[in-house]
């Protein structure tokens, strides 16, 4: 089974971070349902050739956050409340990148009407554009 | 015990190797806790084979001591091999014997063998049991090592250079045999290699021997945090003021200059930011393979 994210072992991310991002990522996009099991440390750590430590570390940390729950002899699986708590947390990444996007826009010297005038071009370029629901 | 009690596998205090007048190490000391994936690294010699000698008990230090589960190496080097798994930099295995035999006769040399096992993990790396040793390519030389290394289960496994001359596909299959036996029954790793690559994705720790001194041994996660490459442009980009940054080394170049800081945080860069408010910074983050380079130079790290 793929787990469908990629480590890149160079970045100065460490290992383990990166592994709990994509799982975080995974459940917040609902590709990762709730109660689905993830892939043993085993399997993840040969998949991505990385150290079995490093991913238990990350799934240790996905554990106390909540994301996930390890059930003794079964294996790990996607919490049922991680959906709530990966929508609060897909909901701050979002505004996250709006911030960061409308800084950058300031920075240009970008006036909001032409700002999001780029962010509706650039969702018509992904071939969904959005009614401009506010 | 307490889990925060130290349980080292391997305790190098102080070594030093001198032949004649010539000294190959210099009072190199590390320390291999157990569970713990370690890496030792440095160009070709700068002394790395005579310490792992040295940590094998087959070399006596001219100073300093080794111990490997308490003992010294060099005066119960039979009792601690019995423990440990060594996978040459030249597999030295009888060229004639082919894997079967091979098995067989180290099954009667351990107390504790474990000869099926072996023989899956030779055929998952798809290599004929029934072909002589000296038949076999590089990559299938090194399953069958790292097979035969693991049959008596040790606690410790050395790895010395392990992926050297080994293509993308034999290597991938060689670290998939070490990442299956770290989870499934923790083995305490030494790995000495040139793959900075591998290190990268399994060592917890990294140490780094430039000529024959310890030059740095700590986790790789704090190594990578601390390492940045800082590019200044500007007028008075030659004049900045690094501090509070400690610099390794520095470029002038034609569009400014090119620093590696070697205590790099968030913090002291918004201090460094403060003073050098009128130059352009760039920051660069490092691989282990770029850091390694900083340090010790470019020459032969590609293996």
């Amino acid at each position: 089974m793929s787990s469908g994210f990629r480590v890149d072992p160079k970045d100065a991310v460490p290992i383990w971070r990166q592994i709990e991002l994509g799982v975080k990522r995974l459940v917040a996009s609902g590709a990762l349902a709730p109660g689905v099991a993830v892939p043993s440390m085993r399997d993840l750590a040969q998949e991505l050739g990385v150290n079995p430590m490093t991913v238990a570390k990350a799934y240790q940390r996905l554990a106390d956050a909540g994301v996930v729950e390890t059930r003794r002899g079964e294996g790990t699986f996607v919490a049922a409340r991680s959906a709530a708590r990966g929508r609060s947390e897909r909901n701050r990444d979002l505004k996250q990148q709006a911030d960061r996007f409308a800084s950058a826009a300031a920075t240009l010297g970008v006036a909001e009407p032409e700002a999001v005038g780029e962010v509706r071009a650039a969702f018509s370029r992904l071939g969904r554009g959005t009614g401009g629901k506010e | 015990m307490s889990s925060l009690a130290v349980d080292p596998v391997l305790e190098v205090e102080h070594v030093s190797v001198r032949y004649g007048g010539a000294r190959v190490v210099e009072d190199v000391s590390l320390s291999v806790e157990r569970g713990s994936v370690f890496a030792l690294l440095g160009r070709n010699g700068v002394g790395k084979s005579s310490l792992i000698r040295c940590i094998l008990g087959q070399q006596r230090p001219s100073a300093g001591d080794v111990r490997l589960f308490g003992r010294s190496s060099w005066n119960s080097r039979r009792a601690a091999m019995a423990r440990v798994g060594v996978v040459p930099e030249e597999p030295d295995a009888p060229p004639e014997m082919n894997a079967r035999e091979l098995v067989a006769l180290l099954g009667d040399l351990y107390a504790r063998w474990d000869g099926a096992d072996v023989l899956a993990r030779i055929e998952r790396a798809g290599v004929s049991a029934r072909v002589p040793f000296g038949k076999l390519s590089k990559g299938q030389k090194g399953a069958v090592m790292l097979a035969l290394a693991l049959g008596h289960r040790p606690e410790l496994l050395v790895l010395d250079d392990p992926t050297l001359g080994l293509d993308a596909v034999a290597r991938k299959a060689l670290y998939d045999e070490i990442i299956g036996d770290l989870a499934d029954r923790g083995t305490t790793v030494l790995l000495c290699s040139h793959d900075l690559d591998g290190i990268e994705r399994l060592a917890d720790r990294v140490a780094i021997v430039k000529e024959r001194r310890m030059l740095l041994n700590e986790p790789l996660e704090e190594l990578k945090a601390r390492f940045r490459r800082l590019r200044v442009t500007g007028t008075g980009a030659s004049g900045v003021d690094w501090t509070p940054f400690e610099i390794s080394a520095s470029d002038t170049r034609e569009w400014g200059v090119e620093t590696l800081v070697a205590n790099f945080s968030d913090e002291r860069f918004e201090t460094f930011r403060a003073r050098a408010a009128a130059v352009d910074v760039e920051v660069v983050s490092l691989s282990l393979e770029e850091i390694f380079v900083a340090l010790v130079g470019r020459k032969e790290v590609s293996s």
